[in-house]
């Protein structure tokens, strides 16, 4: 008895040997953000090291402000993020019903195709997107530009798919007999049924817009019709720019999201995880 | 019944036109496109241009180079350490274990924008403050953004970062999918713990990691912001400058259309060819 | 009020067909129990007569209407899953009224169906719960409810009591007795029990392979069976099937020898012409056993285990020979711990089969 605790005593300091500086190092980007957003620049740029937040959150912020109206750019980047996932939510779980619960011409090609050009990387279609959006229907710097096109992430499809069918066939007859029509069906029984799912699907879909980068970036190029995280990317490649200005902005793009990790971890990481469950 | 299959059409169909528009219809169109001489009115059919040119234009030689050196070092040490990670987050004995996981979780929500900013202060060679802990405890100075090599480090310490807690969170819901009872089963067999994790949880995971792996892989040819943002468009000289980077430089910056998609073509063929042979290396025996 | 009529009734899934031609006249009011064991095509047929499958050929008409083409809420029937298919994200009241609900019906009405569907069934102070929070019994006794609401013409029953524990089924088995009585329809139901079936049918659909191997009331399965199939899959325990060998044959009889029960020679009343060294299966169901003495023929049997149930006993014999036989006997304490036993078989009880499970009378 004596020697099993005891050994289980080493292990467990040995593991925090471990755990306690590594978590420390991941840790400390994230601390380091919120440090240098309070601090006066020439702080930042001085030969002393500073681990301690101080106070000129605000005053970098109005800085920040007048480089670049960043309220405006979160503005667009929650209306997109939003109205993004509502939209992706309400497709996908449409198609991902269709192609559970349905026997139909066409729907082993379908998934085929789903599946087998998920993995292809979305540089390939980047330029005929652009191509189509920005110059055939002069569409660059509109709030269509922002929402549609990242529409076709077929995430959810696959997500609601599988949820879909792991319910009882039963459940879905049995309101059939009842008369219930079937656009009800799935809005009455199986959307209710699959509200973990749909948690998960819309945080993952929510961040995915808010921190996308590439496509608001080729898009939108116009100051007003900027993304948060554009607006910022903006900023760092100039020479005579506020770093505490940015890091302000580094900040206010992070928080929401931490704050949204905290609170809802578990759908989060269900989100994540099912990726590899399919 | 004939209700019920218009019914699926209907369910169907909204999404359908979206991904037919916006990902199908872009795959067949990029692919035309990179037969396309793109610089001059009217764009004309010039494989030469772009599939010719990928074959001896030494910038893109640079940035495969580059992408391959980052996928080599970087998805085994972050899949590795991430599998680790996922194990000691899992142990019983851990402490403060919801701190322990924001810790490596939370760079998963942390943008590409916001991040690079952070890291190119903390590294930054006179008052950055990692350069500070390194002098302090008495090593050499290092010139992240100057040194070529040590540019690449930085890009390849910034995505384990940011990636790490990312494919940690995969491999731990596949580690807690591994029934108990295995595991007792091997310690009333006298199984001692280091071995149960090698005979026992790691060929359970390695589904699993393997699909980390083509994620991962994936994901590095088509590095893009990091490059982009942190060491400032692929510096310096080009150093970092990775197939995604070049792609947009290409795509966006000169316009060449077809050049890019013949260059997103082998982004696209390198990542599956990738992938594959890792899949085929991990296949099950038999 | 409404009677189904089944009419050649074939099911294809693409070319594999699991239903080969089916007729069948429910008559209004009835209780039909479709029994046969899993993948008989009984619980497809049932769900063909809701709507819930395609029919691949033939018609179904219910209450003299072709219903083919119709959709499963306008057929007038109403369905019991084995798996209850409750809403768990609605109360037992939303359960009950949701179909109606969903289908523009009156409120009060609505309101008036539920309060008497929940006293029929006694469920009435579980109407605030979530099916989550109900006992098995309870949660078959909504999904009955639910069906109860749309006062049906023809309630189907698709295996409801199979996710039961012994004890509650025989009680919920009552209940639905009970229930076909008060209410007086037309009721279809799927069971693989033929317990279930012998209790609750006024008459027995037996299904085998996609076929309809005979059509009766209950004892007259029993007593009557049409081939060695329900011959064994009516009645518990199952009926002994002894393998043959006809020794002679006369004019409204013929003489048999038990293979492999030690070559005992019976002669059993029968028309057909035999031949001497035609092989057959005599079945004897284990109750039909005599005492020594009592038969036309004796069997004297090895012992393998007795199971004693006060009131009765089971006796499993001649394992060895390949061909157990189950004898039932009335509870003789004296013969606990018997290794040989005399029995007699009386010849007016047996069946006779041929070798493809034909009955030969």
């Amino acid at each position: 008895m004596r020697s099993k605790s005891v050994s289980t005593l080493r292990r467990s300091i040995a593991l925090h040997a471990v755990m306690v500086p590594l978590a420390i190092v991941w840790l400390f980007p994230i601390w380091m953000m919120v440090v240098f957003s309070t601090m006066p620049e020439n702080a930042i740029f001085s030969p002393n090291i500073h681990l301690i937040p101080s106070d000129r959150f605000w005053a970098n912020f109005n800085v920040l402000q007048g480089d670049t109206n960043f309220l405006r750019a979160i503005f667009i980047s929650v209306v997109v993020a939003l109205v993004y996932t509502v939209l992706s939510v309400m497709l996908t779980s449409m198609a991902g019903w269709a192609l559970a619960r349905y026997a139909f011409i066409g729907k082993g090609m379908v998934l085929t195709i789903i599946l087998g050009t998920l993995t292809l990387p979305y540089f390939v279609v980047v330029i005929p997107q652009f191509i189509m959006v920005a110059r055939d229907f002069g569409l660059a710097n509109t709030w269509f530009a922002l929402i549609v096109p990242p529409l076709f992430n077929s995430l959810g499809v696959l997500f609601m798919r599988q949820s879909f069918s792991m319910m009882p066939a039963d459940l879905f007859d049995a309101a059939r007999v009842e008369g219930v029509r079937e656009w009800r069906i799935f809005l009455f029984v199986a959307m209710p049924l699959a509200r973990p799912t749909l948690a998960a699907l819309s945080i993952i879909l929510f961040l995915a817009s808010w921190n996308n980068y590439l496509w608001p970036l080729l898009i939108n190029n116009r100051p007003d019709m900027m993304t948060a995280p554009v607006a910022l990317g903006s900023l760092i490649g100039l020479t005579k720019v506020s770093w505490g200005g940015i890091m302000v902005g580094a900040v206010l793009l992070t928080a929401p999201m931490i704050a949204v990790f905290i609170l809802l971890q578990r759908h989060f990481i269900a989100g994540i995880a099912a990726g590899a469950v399919k | 019944m004939r209700m019920r299959t218009r019914a699926a059409y209907g369910f169907l169909t909204p999404y359908l036109l979206i991904f037919a528009a916006f990902w199908v219809w872009p795959i067949v169109y990029s692919f035309y496109l990179s037969f396309l001489a793109t610089r001059i009115q009217p764009w004309r059919f010039n494989p030469g241009m772009t599939w010719g040119r990928l074959v001896v234009d030494p910038a893109f030689a640079n940035a495969l180079k580059n992408t391959l050196i980052i996928l080599v070092i970087q998805v085994p040490v972050m899949i590795a350490l991430a599998t680790l990670l996922a194990v000691l987050l899992n142990s019983q004995l851990l402490r403060a274990r919801g701190i322990m996981r924001f810790a490596f979780f939370a760079p998963v929500v942390v943008g590409e924008a916001a991040y690079a900013a952070v890291f190119r202060l903390m590294f930054n060679a006179d008052f950055g403050v990692v350069n500070k802990l390194i002098t302090g405890i008495g090593l050499p100075r290092v010139d992240w953004f100057a040194s070529p090599t040590a540019a690449m480090a930085l890009i390849i310490m910034a995505v384990t970062w940011r990636w790490v807690g990312y494919n940690a969170i995969i491999i731990l819901s596949g580690l807690q999918a591994i029934p108990n009872d295995v595991y007792e089963a091997a310690t009333l067999d006298r199984v001692s713990k280091p071995r149960q994790f090698f005979f026992i949880t790691l060929p359970l995971l390695k589904p699993i990691i393997l699909f980390c792996v083509v994620l991962s892989v994936i994901g590095t040819m088509q590095l893009f912001a990091e490059p982009f943002l942190i060491t400032n468009r692929g510096g310096p000289g080009g150093a970092t400058e990775t197939l995604g980077l070049f792609l947009y430089r290409q795509g966006f910056t000169v316009l060449n259309f077809g050049y890019a998609s013949a260059v997103a073509y082998t982004i696209a063929a390198l990542a599956i060819f990738i992938s594959l042979v890792n899949l085929w290396i991990g296949r099950s025996p038999k | 009020m409404a009677g189904v009529t089944l009419r050649n009734v074939v099911k294809r899934f693409g070319s594999f067909e699991v239903i080969h031609g089916a007729d069948l006249e429910v008559e209004d009011g009835e209780f039909v129990v479709f029994v046969g064991p899993s993948g008989c095509g009984k619980s497809t047929l049932l769900r063909m007569i809701a709507g819930l499958e395609d029919i691949s050929d033939g018609e179904i008409a219910i209450g003299g209407t072709v219903v083919n083409d119709v959709e499963p809420a306008d057929r007038g029937t109403a369905m019991v899953f084995q798996s209850y298919a409750l809403y768990p994200h609605m109360t037992v009241e939303k359960n009950l009224s949701f179909g109606l609900r969903m289908n523009g019906n009156d409120k009060a009405d609505t309101a008036r169906r539920v309060e008497r569907a929940a006293k029929i069934l006694r469920i009435e102070e579980l109407l605030d719960r979530r099916p989550g929070q109900l006992s098995g019994g309870q949660r078959q006794r909504v999904a009955i409810g639910r069906a109860i609401v749309r006062d049906p013409e023809v309630f189907l029953f698709d295996e409801p009591l199979s996710n039961l524990d012994a004890e509650l089924r025989v009680q919920m088995r009552v209940e639905i007795a009970r229930l076909h009585a008060e209410l007086g329809v037309t009721m279809v139901y799927v069971t693989h029990d033929q317990v279930e079936a012998m209790t609750l049918a006024d008459r027995i659909v037996v299904l085998r392979d996609g076929r309809i191997e005979q059509i009766g009331r209950p004892l007259d399965l029993y007593d009557d069976p049409a081939n060695r199939f329900v011959a064994g899959f009516v009645g518990s325990p199952k009926m002994n099937f002894m393998a043959a060998e006809v020794v002679g044959a006369e004019n409204g009889s013929v003489t048999v020898a038990l293979t492999n029960q030690g070559g005992a020679r019976l002669t059993v009343p029968a028309k057909n012409g035999f031949a001497a060294g035609d092989k057959l299966t005599v079945g004897l169901r284990p109750e039909h056993f005599g005492g020594a003495g009592e038969g036309d023929c004796e069997l004297s049997v090895k012992v393998d285990v007795a199971e004693h149930l006060g009131s009765t006993s089971y006796v499993y014999a001649n394992t060895a020979s390949g061909e157990q036989l189950v004898i039932e006997r009335e509870e003789s304490r004296s013969e606990i711990g018997v290794e040989h036993l005399t029995v007699s078989i009386p010849a007016a009880r047996t069946y006779l089969f041929d070798a493809s499970g034909a009955r030969l009378r």
